[in-house]
């Protein structure tokens, strides 16, 4: 049995071989038919303009100075137009150069020399050279093999053995490229492997599909990049509407793209409980939309490492004390009492506000213990420096006072009715599960040496006049969601919080379609200005939103991208210029987006993208 | 060739039995051994049943390969866009299906579906229009238990229903799921204990059915045995599209013992073809017996209120596939929307490779690849039959022309076209690129008459067509003109236009040609007798009266209700966003011209009816399915049934959310990816987010 199988797979090697053969012998041919071409001038038609715009020979823009240089496509030249050329989001340090020159490869041909300290970070970093390469392979148009294809020997350095990836985490790095007659050399230099992993996004930014075999790369380049902010977040609720794993991981794969770097899932809502709790089985039982619509311990599990790998964290929140309802409904045949209240009770309006309703109630302790169960869940399932997202939005006061038996019991613990005693109440909601997350940290995770930060939005209680009386700054990061030109920001960071933004009117992806809200297209995203304050390290970052009350998967991905890369240029570059000046590195951006399998919205008639400047 | 292989094995099988029988028999006769002849005779059985199962082997992986075919893979039914919802069951209240929870409790779990599909007014999208009554007791079947007989002596007719029930059996085997694989894909939470073992007595029936049926040659999947759909038409033989079409049909369908009897009675394939697409709707896939249900007795009489239901796709700005397109045309065919207006070319491209100039997709495409053949537009054209809808081509002109018609002097022809891609562009046209057709070069008209002439020839006889003739800007011709009177030119061009249409539609002018609203219709030098407008302006502007007072036929596409592009910001760097916000589902479904113009029976007779316009500037196929649906399928309502609709703005009734919400999960079961409406939890949850 044996021997026969190992002829057979003898024979399906020879098979290969001669397929091989004959292949090569056929490319070689075509290939020195493309080199031909590709050589005389009359196939480079493409030039760059001093204002950085790409134009084919026959339309060139009288009164434009062009460069002498010529491109075989739009996108050979956009590789190096302009300073930055094709590179997204933009680089940020002094002195970036790319070059015109460009070497023709192929991707299989490129090879590796990983130096890190540490199995962990080269181990990483050897993921990292595979999904470089498969990211390079998107960009082929045509057959990607070549044959003579110059060597490219990429070096990647890299300072630090840790893995660790938070607000601290240094994620700068040095690119080269240099061409001598021999070979190409990529030498990446970065602090920690998150540093080295942009630097590969950004090395994936100077290549593009050649019209011929192979790749084009700039044969010479030189690039020092660092975040503006270390927050750089997309949002993405998966209780509205449940979205398939598949699509969360292409999300991570457009973030990657854009060097986004926090993936803050909102996992749970009123609506459902999609997410398995292993220690508390109801909460998915009762709150999932189906037994297939979930997310079991093990897909979160590998979505956290997915998302690692690409040098993203999953921030989860578990939305409290409003926005929780279906999944708590069990308590009372549990015998632990209504752990929510006003559940999907109706009329709505009086209850909450958007059906259905639910409010966790804050004098159940059964419900703080549930509550817990559910951190200890959620801290095994992230990284050890991970933190919580507590929610604490929209928290609907009349709700809990249209509750006999919230009213009853406060005023048993000596509350009074006013809305000052709610919102005492309500902190004290957080303050509870702030020590338990404490607890729940020390105890699995005793190398952390200060109490973590936890996240909650901006609401009643971050209002300036009582934030300081409520939610410690030392503890409590806040998310704001106000319009641009609210006060709250300022006046937050003047009282010394720690803040990211999700400003409401541009970054907030779901508006345009429903109520009197209006859609904030790419160049508003882009546009939303980060705050000019010298409080500059207390603003962490800020996340775009995508609330999924009207999309699910078939309209999840346009409705994100390519706007949300918008934000991210504005989080990592903080750029002065306006989105007039990233229109075309942005059009390219889109495309690269759709190589790589994420249906982006279109934002341009394509004509436009063909003709750049033409439609001004 | 498996099947003449089997033949040869069994004849030669057969030759060998007899010779080898006879000569064993012979020496029976001379008394050899007893043993012997039994062994024979043994040899011989075996031999002939090598034989029958050598021919039946051959059957069966014939049957296989067809089924492989037809099935290239069983994928895994959790993939399945609409997921099987087992922690739920409903009840019907009120006529409203209520979510209860259905955690380890025995007792039989109804699904969301067939709830919603007894419970209330008829489940059906666009709601008919003259009556239905629905029996409340429910069958099971399998689509393998559908047949068609088709009763009319119209032979083309009979060709055509053919192919579309082929087309309405695929639809049902991917509402049934049987590309998915069968019961595995209910993994952990709420997997109770009662549904397990439900799991297993069907596990247990199962291989009894399966012997029952290789034993007696049939099997039954669920209560009926067969479900018979006779199809009746016949007045009339017509397959060529005109808004004279009688799209009316009569629904009936009876249960008779085990079997369905399901009888559609229409005066025309049109017709008939409807009923199909509403019989589809009232059929659904029950996911706790994996089975197709259907009604055990039900009556549809129903017509539409308005002869044209269109859906406007602009292939200029972006280009999108013929399998796009398709999948467009299948969507509308279920909604019954009739018209697709294909607006093929723009100034920014020109996709359509012309059998006679070639040059203008040589020139005007974006890409080799981004390209219509002709095969392309009839193949189009053909599939759109098959789902009721006429495809109705757009070269627009003498605006709106530019990339693509700038060869005209290499070829001696002169200038086709003039401002292509001129500069400033805001000087001489509405958007970049600018370009617009020469409207005193005889060969622009000429290569226009065989544009009609061969588009024509593809997309098969019509009474409608459209030529494009809006936003026309003067200053780019008063370039090269000196003309005083350059709208006179713009309405001679469209004369002129017009009489090519004739000769290019044999000698016949179509009976409504259409054109875009603009300055030009708003006088009167088109006559009113001939052209249709398709009124794209604002609903309360002044054009819309004028326009029906003098005498012209109308479609309305609002600008403010029925544009689907809008709301996605302005697309350029400068300059407003043209037509925002978003128009909802809501929006769409509300806006009914006709009564808020206060329309006398005659001029409400001129409006021949509406159309949706996708125009492309910020949309290409990554997102096409989403902008389109189920926002297209609200106009479809709106014009087949025009419901009445006493609400205030915005507000739709909770059962039109019901409806639409079940017609939006038939889109996503059929491969659109059409977008959410809400939250699930309203889905699940009727009413409850109103």
């Amino acid at each position: 049995m044996r021997s026969s199988g190992y002829n057979r797979y003898h024979c399906y090697a020879l098979a290969i071989c001669v397929c091989f053969a004959v292949g090569a012998a056929l490319t070689r041919a075509d290939d020195t038919d493309h080199d031909a071409q590709a050589g005389s001038s009359a196939s480079r038609k493409w030039l760059c303009s001093q204002t950085d715009i790409c134009s084919p020979e026959t339309e060139l823009t009288p009164g434009l100075q062009y460069a002498v240089e010529r491109f075989e496509s739009q996108r050979d030249c956009r590789l190096s137009c302009g300073k930055y050329g094709s590179i997204w989001p933009m680089p940020t340090g002094e002195a970036g150069f790319i070059g015109n020159e460009r070497v023709r490869f192929d991707p299989w041909k490129v090879r590796f020399h990983v130096v890190a300290p540490g199995e962990a970070a080269t181990q990483f970093l050897r993921e990292t050279n595979r999904l470089f390469v498969s990211n390079l392979l998107k960009e082929c148009t045509r057959n990607c093999t070549l044959e003579g294809s110059k060597q490219i020997l990429v070096r990647a350095t890299v300072a630090n053995e840790t893995l660790v990836l938070d607000w601290a985490t240094d994620e700068s790095y040095a690119l080269v490229v240099r061409t001598t007659d021999t070979a190409t050399f990529v030498d990446i230099q970065a602090p920690t492997v998150y540093g080295a992993r942009h630097a590969f996004e950004t090395l994936t930014n100077l290549v593009t599909g050649s019209l011929s075999n192979g790749l084009l790369m700039a044969s010479a380049a030189r690039i020092t990049d660092r975040p503006a902010f270390p927050h750089r977040g997309v949002l993405l609720d998966t209780s509205r509407n449940f979205v398939p794993l598949k699509f969360i991981r292409s999300t991570l794969d457009a973030m990657a793209t854009s060097k986004m770097n926090v993936l803050h899932w909102h996992v749970v809502d009123t609506h459902s409980f999609p997410l398995e709790i292993t220690r508390v089985p109801e909460m998915q039982r009762y709150g999932a939309y189906s037994s297939s619509q979930t997310y079991s311990r093990q897909d979160a599990l590998n979505l956290v490492k997915y998302a690692r790998l690409r040098g993203i964290r999953i921030l989860i929140e578990i939305d409290g004390p409003s926005h929780a309802g279906n999944g708590w409904q069990w308590g009372p045949a549990a015998g632990l009492g209504n752990m929510s209240v006003c559940l999907n009770q109706s009329p709505w309006r009086k209850f909450c506000v958007q059906p259905p309703c639910g409010q966790l109630n804050p004098l159940n302790d059964h419900m703080y213990a549930v509550l817990k169960e559910i951190f200890e869940d959620i801290a095994e399932v992230g990284a050890p420096e991970e933190t919580l997202h507590m929610g604490g939005d929209e928290v609907f006061l009349p709700c809990w006072n249209n509750t006999k038996e919230i009213r009853d019991g406060m005023r048993a613990q000596g509350f009074d009715l006013t809305e000052e005693s709610f919102l005492r109440l309500w902190s004290q909601f957080h303050q509870r599960n702030l020590n338990a997350w404490d607890e729940i940290t020390e105890r699995m995770y005793p190398g952390i040496k200060e109490p973590k930060s936890v996240i909650v939005w901006s609401s009643h209680l971050t209002d300036p006049k009582y934030i300081e009386t409520y939610l410690p700054k030392e503890r409590f990061i806040i998310q704001t969601w106000v319009e641009s030109q609210d006060s709250l920001n300022r006046e937050l960071l003047q009282r010394g919080y720690r803040l990211i933004l999700s400003t409401k009117n541009a970054w907030y992806l779901d508006h345009g379609f429903w109520g009197s809200t209006s859609y904030y297209n790419w160049r508003a995203v882009y546009s939303a200005g980060m705050p000019a304050t010298q409080h500059r390290s207390q603003v962490l970052g800020g996340e775009v939103c995508m609330w999924s009350e009207y999309v699910d998967q078939n309209s999840l991905e346009s409705r994100i991208w390519p706007r949300a890369g918008a934000a991210a240029e504005r989080l990592w570059s903080n750029p002065k210029s306006s989105a007039l000046a990233a229109q075309r590195r942005f059009y390219r951006y889109r495309e690269r987006l759709l190589a790589r399998g994420i249906h982006a919205d279109a934002v341009i008639p394509h004509w436009c993208v063909l003709h750049e400047g033409k439609c001004l | 060739m498996m099947d003449s292989f089997g033949r040869f094995w069994s004849l030669l099988g057969a030759a060998l039995r007899t010779r080898c029988g006879l000569r064993y028999l012979y020496k029976m006769s001379l008394a050899v051994s007893l043993r012997r002849a039994l062994l024979a005779l043994l040899s011989g059985a075996i031999f002939i049943l090598t034989v029958l199962y050598w021919n039946q082997g051959t059957i069966k992986t014939q049957a296989y390969n067809e089924a492989l075919e037809r099935h290239p893979s069983h994928r895994d039914a959790s993939a399945f866009p609409i997921p099987v919802e087992k922690s739920w069951t409903y009840k019907c209240e009120n006529d409203r299906c209520m979510r209860v929870g259905h955690h380890g409790k025995s007792g039989k779990r109804v699904s969301f579906i067939s709830c919603s599909m007894t419970c209330g007014d008829i489940n059906i999208w666009p709601h008919p229009t003259h009556k239905h009554v629905l029996s409340p007791h429910t069958h099971s079947f399998s689509v393998d238990d559908v047949q068609l007989q088709v009763d009319t002596t119209h032979r083309e007719v009979r060709k055509q229903l053919q192919t579309v029930f082929d087309w309405f059996l695929k639809d049902l085997r991917q509402i049934q799921r049987l590309d998915y694989a069968g019961s595995g894909s209910e993994p952990a939470v709420s997997e109770s204990s009662s549904s397990k073992s439900r799991r297993h007595t069907q596990q247990d029936s199962e291989p009894a059915a399966t012997l029952f049926g290789a034993t007696f040659g049939a099997k039954q999947a669920g209560d009926l045995s067969s479900v018979q759909v006779k199809i009746a038409v016949h007045k009339s033989g017509d397959l060529n599209f005109s808004l004279d079409n009688d799209e009316s049909y009569y629904l009936t369908s009876n249960t008779d013992g085990h079997r369905l009897l399901v009888e559609i009675t229409a005066n025309s394939y049109f017709g008939a073809r409807h009923g199909l697409s509403t019989l589809q709707q009232l059929i659904w896939f029950d996911d706790e017996d994996r089975l197709l249900h259907t009604y055990a007795s039900s009556k549809v009489k129903d017509a539409p209120k308005f002869r044209y239901r269109g859906l406007m796709l602009d292939t200029s700005r972006h280009f999108f596939s013929v399998e796009a397109i398709k999948r467009t045309i299948m969507a509308m065919g279920l909604a019954k929307l009739n018209r697709f207006h294909w607006h093929l070319t723009d100034a920014q491209s020109f996709p359509y490779i012309s059998r006679y100039y070639p040059e203008l997709a040589e020139h005007g495409a974006y890409s080799e690849s981004e390209t219509y053949t002709e095969q392309d537009v009839r193949e189009v054209a053909e599939f759109a039959k098959i789902y009721g809808v006429q495809v109705i081509p757009e070269i627009d002109a003498p605006a709106h022309a530019g990339n693509g018609w700038d060869w005209g002097p290499k070829r001696g022809m002169g200038e086709l076209a003039m401002c292509i891609n001129q500069q400033p562009w805001s000087f001489y046209c509405g958007e970049p690129p600018c370009g617009q057709l020469n409207p005193k070069n005889n060969h622009t008209y000429l290569i226009l008459q065989r544009l009609y002439e061969e588009l024509l020839q593809q997309t098969g006889p019509t009474d409608l067509f459209h030529l494009g003739g809006d936003e026309v800007n003067l200053d780019c011709w008063a370039q090269y003109f000196n003309d005083t009177d350059l709208r006179g030119m713009w309405c001679d061009f469209m004369l002129q236009a017009m009489a090519r249409l004739k000769v290019a539609n044999n000698g016949v002018a179509p009976k409504h040609v259409a054109v875009w609203s603009s300055a030009l219709t708003n006088t009167k030098c088109l006559p009113n007798s001939q052209f249709a407008v398709q009124v794209w302006g604002g609903s309360t502007w002044q054009e819309n009266y004028d326009l029906l007072d003098n005498g012209y036929n109308v479609i309305f596409s609002h600008v403010d209700a029925w544009y689907l592009d809008c709301g996605f910001g302005s697309w350029r760097a400068t300059g407003e966003a043209a037509c925002a916000p978003y128009r909802t589902w809501q929006n769409v479904y509300k806006h009914r011209p006709w009564e808020r113009m206060r329309l006398d029976k005659r001029r409400k007779k001129q409006v021949l009816g509406g159309e949706v316009c996708m125009w492309t500037e910020q949309v290409d196929e990554n997102q096409l399915d989403n902008r389109l649906w189920p926002r297209s399928a609200a106009l479809a309502e709106r014009l087949w049934t025009d419901p009445s609709d006493d609400h205030d703005m915005d507000v739709v009734p909770p059962e039109v959310f019901r409806r639409i919400s079940l017609f939006r999960n038939r889109l996503v079961e059929l491969g659109i990816r059409a977008e959410a409406l809400f939250p699930k939890y309203c889905a699940q949850n009727p009413g409850e987010c109103i």
